[in-house]
């Protein structure tokens, strides 16, 4: 669907206003459509109701595009590899996950699996499979059910608190042996940036919109 | 000075998924699917069930060993604090700093914070709204961050694996304080924000005019 005003917020729906509710304060308002780049803002508390974020969708393709083959750089490549005398060891999040089964803690380890490898690829994947084909107008099967599941693993994404974790055991173990730093640290740096700039590019309220437009134009042509 | 109304005075719902606005009595949201809630169901018993198991957790969290390096010169148990301090003492401030905000700072004030929160919802403390939800908006934000400690063990386990001459293991306090990150996250998601300005509102309807 083109817009019919380009400048313009995402293709609404209604043609009265349309109504929204700060998700802080439940003050219910009009939504203006804004100008691109421009926030809308509750007049009660002042927290940001929406962005028109412009090329929402575009950007959310090409960043989660990115990010996908970022990890799985990140997760072929071992983000660090340490020798002491003859042997070294590698780290690939998987073998984190090894070791640590073996060391009789299988629930930290899935933890660090959910929060590291399941969680950010819903996400991307996720906004991959919703957010390219909705540019033309085409919803997949099972879009809104997964855009609903990326919502619900955006917290639970944790790889920016992961590279932080990264940079904490190297500044610990800088001391007491040979570090080396592998490919998957700075595909997953890579993976951290593109990640966050999906999501900060994409335009919930343009992404929800257009999947209900999708889907009243599939019911209206059978 | 009376505010606009909320959209819950006009048996109206915003989804908490996609965020259409819509009567409360179609129960679904037209859009998306979702049930639809005026407020987070049982919202302030869930935050303090969960900030209480948080609590709980936390103590089991400091006291047991976090990691143990086992080497040459026998095993020495690690424990959050103990990290800390002993990273002060070899001057290595900034790891010590950033696992001490982590691992002991963040944990403590986010329980705090939503502590406030839920007395200030339930009118027990009075606090101006607008703050209450910045301190709502910087606890959602900051939570994840606790985890770091979690992932350091995970990579330092895997990384010091050099036999008798040094060997790293996790102990029961990693999983203990994933725990109480993933508890107090829990507990941030179910509170709900605007119970703070359903308070408010009844506060500025039961002052007397003046």
């Amino acid at each position: 669907m083109k817009r019919h005003h380009p400048w313009l917020s995402w293709p609404q729906l209604r043609e009265g206003p349309m109504q929204l509710a700060c998700h802080l304060c439940d003050t219910l308002q009009a939504a203006p459509r804004l100008r691109e780049g421009d926030g809308a803002y509750c007049c009660v508390c002042g927290e940001r109701l929406y962005r028109n974020r412009p090329h929402s969708l575009a950007h959310a393709t090409g960043f989660s595009a990115a990010a996908l083959i970022f990890m799985v750089l990140a997760h072929t490549f071992p983000f660090l590899t340490m020798t002491s005398g003859s042997i070294s060891t590698r780290l690939t999040l998987m073998e984190a996950a090894h070791v640590l089964i073996r060391d009789n803690d299988p629930l930290v380890a899935a933890g660090v699996v959910f929060f590291t490898m399941v969680a950010p690829f819903i996400l991307v994947a996720g906004m991959l499979y919703v957010a390219a084909p909705l540019r033309h107008g085409v919803a997949l099967p099972g879009a809104m059910r997964v855009t609903r599941w990326l919502q619900w693993m955006e917290p639970w994404s944790m790889l920016e608190v992961f590279l932080l974790g990264l940079i904490v055991s190297l500044l610990k173990l800088g001391k007491m042996a040979e570090v080396e730093f592998g490919l998957g640290l700075w595909a997953l740096g890579g993976l951290v940036l593109c990640t966050a700039a999906a999501l900060g590019g994409i335009d919930k309220m343009e992404l929800w919109d257009r999947l209900e437009i999708t889907r009243k134009g599939e019911a209206n042509q059978t | 000075m009376s505010l606009p109304p909320p959209a819950a005075s006009q048996e109206l719902a915003s989804c908490h998924v996609c965020q259409k606005v819509s009567p409360i009595r179609l129960e679904n949201c037209p859009r998306c699917g979702a049930h639809l809630h005026l407020r987070k169901p049982q919202s302030l018993e869930r935050t303090w069930a969960l900030l209480l198991s948080a609590c709980a957790l936390y103590v089991p969290a400091n006291l047991m060993p976090i990691m143990t390096v086992s080497g040459l010169g026998g095993g020495e148990a690690n424990t959050i604090l103990s990290g800390v301090v002993a990273f002060w003492q070899m001057k290595a401030y900034p790891v010590a700093i950033v696992i001490f905000t982590a691992s002991v700072l963040i944990p403590i004030l986010k329980v705090a914070a939503l502590v406030w929160l839920c007395l200030a919802a339930s009118g027990r403390v009075w606090a101006s709204p607008r703050a209450l939800s910045r301190v709502y908006y910087i606890t959602e934000l900051l939570g994840r961050w606790s985890m770091v400690d979690v992932f350091v063990v995970a990579i330092l386990v895997c990384l010091v694996r050099f036999g008798t001459l040094m060997t790293i293991t996790p102990g029961p306090a990693a999983l203990c304080f994933s725990g109480v990150v993933i508890l107090t996250m829990f507990a941030a998601m179910s509170f709900d924000p605007r119970l703070i300005w359903d308070r408010h509102r009844a506060d500025l309807a039961d002052a007397p005019p003046p």
